[in-house]
């Protein structure tokens, strides 16, 4: 079987057949051997690093096609190359999370007979964003085109970009009002887009007459089927080569050598063991235009995550326990839960040798149908996946930076960070004309501290390890807005030995428009979903937002007279309400209110990361720099970290080693005599708990968890001895 | 094979090696060697002579204790079976209102107290703050990491543990 070339008319019983020999022997398509690789590894792998550089160089191509600044300033587009069932070979940087998706849309083409109609031919362009073929959310839109050899097929090269508008019931593609289906924009069902490598004109014109800035998306397609062209064009030169019969060996050989090196990577980097950790999510939208109430507008999601790592080197991560499905856009499919898996294993383990879809493998998750991880109905929104999909990554992430304390390699403890409040926005633009589009800056927010050092400032998000933000200029050039401050905003990292990454908050002035509506989405302000480690504290929730509607900021700026860049540091009273008269409105949860116009002002801020270690064991000397520098402020320095600083000649800030050392003596015995035993605690709580003295959402979080959950009802039971279902009313 | 010395190992967790030096660290391939250096590292640090088996956070470690394996502390408090969740033995701030969640949260939104809480773990004896959770009220304290530590030391590391009377 193996080393025969696939046949065109056969690739869904090649399929099946590949996922039994699976089965049987526990290796890819049935490899049991490395045949290739052990006759010449250098070829192997050389092989292996020029499918990367075909990757590498496809994207960077597509990225200078590309209109949209999300794919041409973030890079928010990733390529691979897959084999004829549709497992990846090999995949460029950038959004990695659509490696696996990807995967899953091929698979799902040849398993709903694709074969046979529309049918799979040489020069055919495949489109898919729906998440339950394969895809995280509408937004990701992925092209794929069959790779043919001799006439059969022999591979697919696949791209997918994040589009910033996509036709939903709000601009730009993170539709934060969907609370079905029906409301996200603009699907493509897995559709046959394209003939003869040129694009269905019927199809542009659907493109065109359904997005509110379809050059972003149709550009997009092309730069994607250019990318998609020139691998499969590298491929069938490389198969010109080396020969059909050992491509098709090779190629299945480097995914069983990937999900390999997953296992031993685990066997090297971890301790086997159970590991526990949770997060939430709350979501308020209760009394916002255009909510429909469908489902409850204000709502608290808890998500533990149980992770096994095995002896054999295999990570197994259940969610059972967590929420169910709702008519709101945070919904997650499983294609996007294992995108999530895919992108967090590619930077912070499989980041050597081959990374493929072997590492994916490697892996298990125990998605609870019925849950937002796994619906059971498809008519359910997907549209702001992201909100739920990266808390609990942020939780894998922190479960696994335990491992690599445990095991030593303290350099990779990371504690991640987790999500990004989208900015979207859309009505008419500075030239007249309508426009909706995402915002992407949010690309380089704060990350977690790591064991060894503060976290990253403004330089990092989960989803896309380039984390570029963009230029001020570049955004300026497609929102009818202007910039008038981005800044750092101090304590925004969670506090610890080793501080998370601050944030940064943004101030536009809206200019040249009467219609601009904004609307925010993946916004958590109720609770913290960038956790801390070893004693770190978690990052600040995600700032409210700040507005000034009709700003005397015009009559200011011609005065000569300070205006507001950045909110201030007083929580009671922001920059704005010192610096500008108008109408000032703060909104917590997501940003969904009535279109802006010329005059507005508007802020934005983002997520920090968590903190890792005791605040108190914190470098003063670091720290003086960091308050120097607006990364920390003196009260906090000394309120939290217990870091006394005094100034030099020159009005710097300096650490006082001494004091620093007294006062925080000081702040450990009053810490030691504040707390009070975990038991008396407990034993006070659980009168709480057996009344169910807690807050409508958390009641209903606690009820919903125990009516899907054996295992969290037995746990929550064990842990207060109380009966969980009647303390909730759950039948 | 890999290799740094323990000077360097125990730079690195200090976090006071060169950020050069560090960087090439992440870079390379990983030292095969690095557990028992990390452990030795470690166990210089600490004041007491119990063995130490596994550390589980930045002041915590799993160590053999005469018949038992229990989770100590750095300073030597014993959180007791390493099996059980050491949380339960420790000492606690809760933090569930705005005035004690703006001690740490200067010039930040807040959670709403309502929906989330902060619990902090502190080590009774030394005051060390071993972990927070941040968590809706009423939620279990959740028992972190139950490592494998007999097929750790038997299947991954090549020398099993002696038998152990009690704990584990």
């Amino acid at each position: 079987m193996l080393d025969k070339p696939a046949s065109a008319l056969r690739i869904r019983e090649r399929l099946l057949e590949s996922e039994r020999l699976m089965d049987e022997t526990g290796c890819y398509d049935g490899i049991t051997e490395l045949k290739l690789r052990n006759q010449d590894p250098l070829k192997f792998e050389t092989l292996h690093t020029k499918l990367r550089a075909y990757c590498v160089s496809a994207r960077e191509m597509a990225r200078r096609i590309s209109a949209s600044p999300g794919v041409r300033e973030v890079g928010e587009m990733v390529v691979a190359i897959y084999t004829p069932e549709g497992d990846a070979i090999a995949l460029s940087n950038g959004i990695m999370v659509h490696v696996h998706t990807m995967s899953r849309f091929i698979k799902w083409m040849i398993r709903n007979g694709y074969e046979e109609n529309p049918q799979i031919r040489d020069g055919d362009i495949f489109a898919n964003n729906d998440a339950f073929i394969g895809t995280v959310q509408v937004p990701d839109v992925m092209d794929v085109v069959p790779i043919f050899h001799s006439g059969k097929l022999v591979g697919w090269a696949g791209a997918v970009c994040h589009e910033l508008e996509a036709g939903g019931i709000t601009p730009g593609g993170d539709v934060a009002l969907a609370q079905e289906r029906f409301t996200e924009g603009l699907f493509v069902c897995a559709e046959k887009v394209g003939e003869n490598d040129e694009l269905r004109r019927d199809y542009v014109i659907r493109c065109e007459r359904n997005l509110r800035m379809p050059i972003y998306w149709v550009l997009d397609e092309k730069a994607k089927v250019a990318s998609c062209i020139d691998m499969r064009e590298s491929v069938k030169a490389l198969i010109d080569e080396i020969g059909l019969d050992y491509w098709m060996q090779v190629s299945k050989e480097f995914i069983e050598e990937g999900r390999r090196a997953q296992l031993a990577r685990t066997r090297q980097l971890t301790v086997p063991g159970i590991y526990r950790g949770h997060t939430f999510y709350g979501h308020v939208t209760a009394g916002k235009p255009g909510y429909q109430p469908l489902g409850d507008p204000d709502w608290l999601y808890n998500m533990p995550i149980e992770m096994e790592i095995t002896t054999d080197g295999k990570i197994i991560m259940d969610f059972e326990g967590t929420q169910p499905w709702g008519y709101h856009s945070m919904n997650c499919t499983p294609a996007g839960m294992d995108g999530g898996m895919f992108v967090t294993l590619t930077q912070h383990m499989n980041f050597e040798g081959l990374v493929n879809d072997g590492a994916w493998m490697a892996t298990e998750l125990k998605l609870p149908k019925g849950t937002w991880t796994n619906p059971d109905n498809e008519m359910v929104a997907t549209a702001t996946s992201w909100a739920l999909l990266l808390p609990a990554y942020g939780v894998f992430q922190r479960l696994l930076s335990r491992s690599f304390i445990a095991r030593g390699f303290v350099e990779e403890a990371f504690v991640g960070q987790v999500n990004s409040p989208m900015i979207e926005m859309g009505g008419t633009s500075q030239y007249g004309t309508p426009f909706g589009m995402a915002h992407f800056e949010c690309a380089a927010a704060g990350s977690g501290a790591l064991a060894i050092k503060d976290g990253l400032d403004t330089a990092y998000v989960g989803w896309n390890p380039e984390s570029d933000m963009g230029n001020i200029e570049i955004w300026e050039q497609n929102m009818p807005m202007l910039y008038i401050g981005r800044s750092i905003v101090p304590n925004s990292g969670g506090a610890g030995k080793y501080r998370g990454g601050c944030s940064f908050l943004s101030t536009w002035l809206v200019s040249k428009t009467d219609h601009l509506r904004l609307v925010t989405s993946e916004h958590s302000s109720r609770v913290f979903d960038n956790g801390g480690l070893c004693g770190g504290y978690p990052a600040p929730t995600c700032q409210k937002h700040r507005a000034v509607r009709e700003s005397n900021i015009f009559e200011l700026a011609e005065n000569g007279a300070p205006l507001a860049h950045h909110t201030g540091t007083n929580p009671y009273r922001s920059e704005l309400e010192v610096r500008l008269e108008g109408e000032h409105v703060t909104l917590e949860g997501p940003y969904i209110t009535a279109p802006h116009k010329t005059g507005d002002v508007f802020t934005h801020s983002y997520n920090g990361g968590g903190g890792y270690g005791d605040v108190l064991e914190r470098d003063p000397v670091k720290t003086a720099w960091d308050v120097e520098n607006g990364f920390l402020t003196k009260e906090a320095a000394q309120g939290i970290f217990g870091i006394v600083l005094d100034e030099d000649a020159e009005g710097f800030p300096v650490a006082n080693l001494e004091a620093t050392k007294r006062h925080r003596a000081e702040m450990r015995a009053k810490r030691l005599a504040r707390a009070k035993p975990v038991s008396e605690w407990i034993a006070r709580e659980r009168e709480r708990v057996k009344t169910a003295d807690f807050a409508p959402e958390v009641k209903k979080m606690y009820a919903s968890a125990i009516r899907l959950s054996p295992r969290f009802t037995k746990d929550f039971s064990a842990f207060w001895d109380v009966d969980a279902k009647s303390t909730f009313g759950v039948e | 094979m890999t290799s740094y010395s323990k000077e360097v190992i125990a730079d690195l967790i200090a976090g006071t090696l060169p950020w050069p030096q560090t960087r090439r660290i992440m870079s390379a391939y990983k030292d095969d060697d690095r557990f028992f250096k990390y452990v030795s590292v470690l166990q210089d640090r600490v004041g007491w002579s119990d063995p130490i088996l596994l550390p589980v956070g930045d002041h915590l470690f799993i160590c053999q204790s005469g018949d038992e394996r229990v989770t100590k502390c750095e300073c030597g408090h014993s959180f007791g079976d390493y099996r059980k969740n050491w949380k339960l033995k420790a000492a606690i701030i809760v933090r569930d209102s705005e005035e004690t969640l703006r001690e740490i949260y200067p010039n930040s939104d807040l959670p709403d107290p309502d929906w989330m809480e902060i619990r902090e773990f502190i080590c009774p004896q030394c005051g060390t703050l071993h972990e927070v959770e941040a968590a809706a009220p009423g939620y279990p304290i959740v028992h972190d990491f139950e490592p494998d530590l007999e097929g750790f030391y038997r299947d991954w590391l090549g020398k099993p543990l002696e038998p152990s009377n009690k704990g584990g």
